[in-house]
């Protein structure tokens, strides 16, 4: 739509003008690492972060939520709406914007979800570009999540003293229109501007996986089977549940009906789960279609790298590298793709 | 709920164990009166002095140990259509289970020196190695949010199953920074989550007070804690703490 200069100096001006409207969350510091949270001020936030252990997801299919009240006996539910006040998830990353457009697609095929819908619809996104690479775990490069593209409201550049914001939609718009710290410049020479940025920092971007965006899936369609790499991710994997929990594209969920202590009725609700438990697969009589650990791994792979791209024509791994972030026993997303690759060459 | 509908009876036992599960109870405030609408607690020494010995649910708290305690558990699951094995010293054997690392001799030694000649050291059994269990409420304590979501299923005559899913998942649900991320090791992986991860929350290391998964990784577990600098003695250790009589019961049955 159109492009705007931002003083570095006020960025707090900006958040307390969105306060004016909306609640707003953005990444901060926890311990050694970063969560998205609600901030009061500017001088909360942390904008210069590696991925938060919680991708911003959790504002949009929240960790566990009420789907509705029901009483006993009866086959209805009631109170199934929710309250969403208009939210800002302010500073995400480019890679954590495309994980919500996953779960967009998802989320909003038809059968749309309504919780998530309604949700989404007070979101509005305004990302932060990254100039350099989070750390040695990212793999956006390949996944080519490292350039702002679509999915957003309003997206910041740094410029040095000032930030370019890109503003990408009405929403996005109307919030511009309503502050007067935003500078208008003429749009050619902030494009231009823009565009000498990104030409100092995509060298800085390093590609980590060996096969291309290109070669990925043809990869994984060859690599069901190479049973030295899944068995190998499988006996180190503790199957601690904590790579699905923190991906922004894991989007599987347990229903779950919580009975009031006086028993007259209860509330239906649902709660995150993860391919990687033993449970996830189990049905009724106890089969368990994936009971062992290197084809829970596997499955998570393939729902990253295969399947989604079959039914959505889109990878639903995003390179944010949390995955490996978090994992305890150090499977790497890196080192099990360009094993899978070696393994090819070898064939 | 009608008042001439029966209230379900239920009783609370101890046996080897410090009473701190049933002490718990004692924070349920609120929710244990919503819970009275339904049941009549009608033995419980943390809280009243009369006991009687017509109850549907037993609550039994501690581990088997002697002669004794086994006639007497024996005698309430004949009383109680329902047993629950509350807590881990009853549901896993618990801490108590350490005292399997000794002979009778060295554990009268330790523990009752000097009075060793007419105490005895007993052997350290889950409550579902004695007697039938029906369902189990894990924890050291107990934790009471479980207890009555449990209680709740059991009165609905739905059972109660504890979760098959490790501590990490409900400590990832809190975006706690995980202890491996910070240096600490943790048994969080291979342990039962229910009790919302408690001690990671707050910063401590999870000692598997809830006891092992069904199908723990074992292996993964032990490969991670040999990188952060374990030796296997400390290893067994921490699986023991909490673990000993399930580990024995599994080695037995390896050699049958
Ligand atoms: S985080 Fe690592 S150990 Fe845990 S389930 Fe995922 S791959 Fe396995
Ligand atoms: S698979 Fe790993 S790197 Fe890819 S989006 Fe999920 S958490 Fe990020
Ligand atoms: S702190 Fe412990 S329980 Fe929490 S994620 Fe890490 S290993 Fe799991
Ligand atoms: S975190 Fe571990 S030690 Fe702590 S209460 Fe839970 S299971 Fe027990």
């Amino acid at each position: 739509m159109r492009y705007v200069y931002l003083a570095k100096d006020d960025l707090g001006k900006f958040i307390d003008l969105l306060k004016e409207k909306h609640r707003v969350v953005a990444p901060v510091k926890k311990e050694n690492l970063f969560v998205f949270a609600d901030i009061s001020g500017g001088e909360d936030m942390s904008l210069e972060y590696i991925p938060t252990i919680i991708p911003p997801k959790k504002y949009i299919m929240p960790q566990k939520e009420s789907l509705g009240k029901f009483d006993m006996g009866e086959v209805s539910m009631k109170d199934t709406s929710i309250e969403m006040e208009p939210t800002v998830i302010f500073g995400m990353h480019t890679c954590d914007i495309d994980g919500l457009e996953c779960l967009d697609v998802v989320f909003h095929k038809d059968p749309a979800d309504p919780y998530y819908k309604k949700r989404r619809k007070n979101v509005t996104i305004i990302g932060y570009e990254c100039m350099f690479p989070c750390d040695e775990y990212a793999t956006c490069v390949t996944m080519d999540t490292h350039v702002p593209k679509a999915g957003y409201d309003i997206m910041m550049t740094d410029a040095g003293d000032k930030y370019i914001l890109h503003v990408n939609s009405k929403q996005g718009d109307a919030i511009i229109g309503s502050g007067n710290i935003f500078k208008e410049a003429d749009q050619d020479a902030i494009k231009k501007e823009l565009k000498d940025l990104r030409e100092k920092k995509l060298p800085k971007f390093k590609r980590a996986l060996n096969p291309g965006y290109k070669e990925l899936q043809p990869l994984f369609e060859k690599s069901y089977n190479n049973t030295g790499v899944w068995d190998d991710v499988g006996r180190r994997c503790v199957s601690c549940g904590n790579c699905t929990a923190v991906c922004p594209t894991c989007y599987c969920f347990d229903v779950y009906d919580d009975v009031k202590l006086d028993m007259s009725g209860g509330e239906r609700g649902r709660v995150w789960d993860s391919c990687q438990l033993n449970e996830f697969a189990e049905v009724a009589g106890g089969e368990n279609f994936r009971e062992e650990r290197s084809s829970r791994q596997r499955h998570r792979y393939y729902r990253k790298f295969d399947y989604p791209v079959r039914k959505h024509d889109k990878f639903f791994c995003t390179g944010c590298g949390r995955c490996t972030r978090t994992c305890m026993a150090k499977i790497s997303l890196i080192e099990t793709v360009n094993d899978l690759a070696k393994g090819e060459q070898d064939v | 709920m009608s008042e001439d509908k029966k209230k379900v009876r239920i009783a609370f036992f101890d046996f080897a164990d410090c009473e701190g599960c049933q002490l718990q109870l004692t924070y349920l405030n609120e929710n244990f009166l919503g819970l009275l609408e339904h049941c009549e607690i009608v033995s419980f020494r943390e809280a009243m002095s009369e006991r009687s010995d017509e109850y549907d649910i037993a609550f039994v708290e501690g581990s088997i140990t002697r002669k004794h305690d086994e006639e007497r558990v024996r005698k309430i699951r004949e009383n109680a259509k329902i047993v629950i094995a509350y807590g881990s010293c009853a549901s896993l054997g618990g801490v108590n289970g350490l005292r399997r690392r000794f002979s009778d001799e060295e554990a009268k030694e330790i523990v009752y020196k000097g009075r060793d000649s007419h105490l005895e050291a007993g052997w350290p059994r889950p409550v579902h190695e004695v007697v039938k269990v029906d369902h189990f409420i894990h924890g050291c304590p107990s934790n009471n949010d479980e207890t009555i979501k449990a209680v709740k299923s059991i009165l609905l005559g739905k059972g109660y199953t504890p979760p098959d899913y490790p501590v990490c998942v409900e400590c990832k649900l809190k975006e706690n920074v995980c202890l491996f991320e910070k240096g600490q090791v943790c048994m969080g992986p291979v342990t039962r989550a229910g009790c919302g991860a408690w001690c990671p929350s707050w910063g401590n290391t999870c000692y598997s007070c809830r006891g092992l998964l069904d199908d723990p990784a074992e292996q993964g577990q032990t490969e991670l804690l040999e990188k952060y600098g374990y030796t296997i003695d400390d290893i067994t250790e921490k699986f023991d703490l909490y673990n000993r009589c399930r580990m024995d019961a599994e080695k037995e049955a390896e050699k049958k």
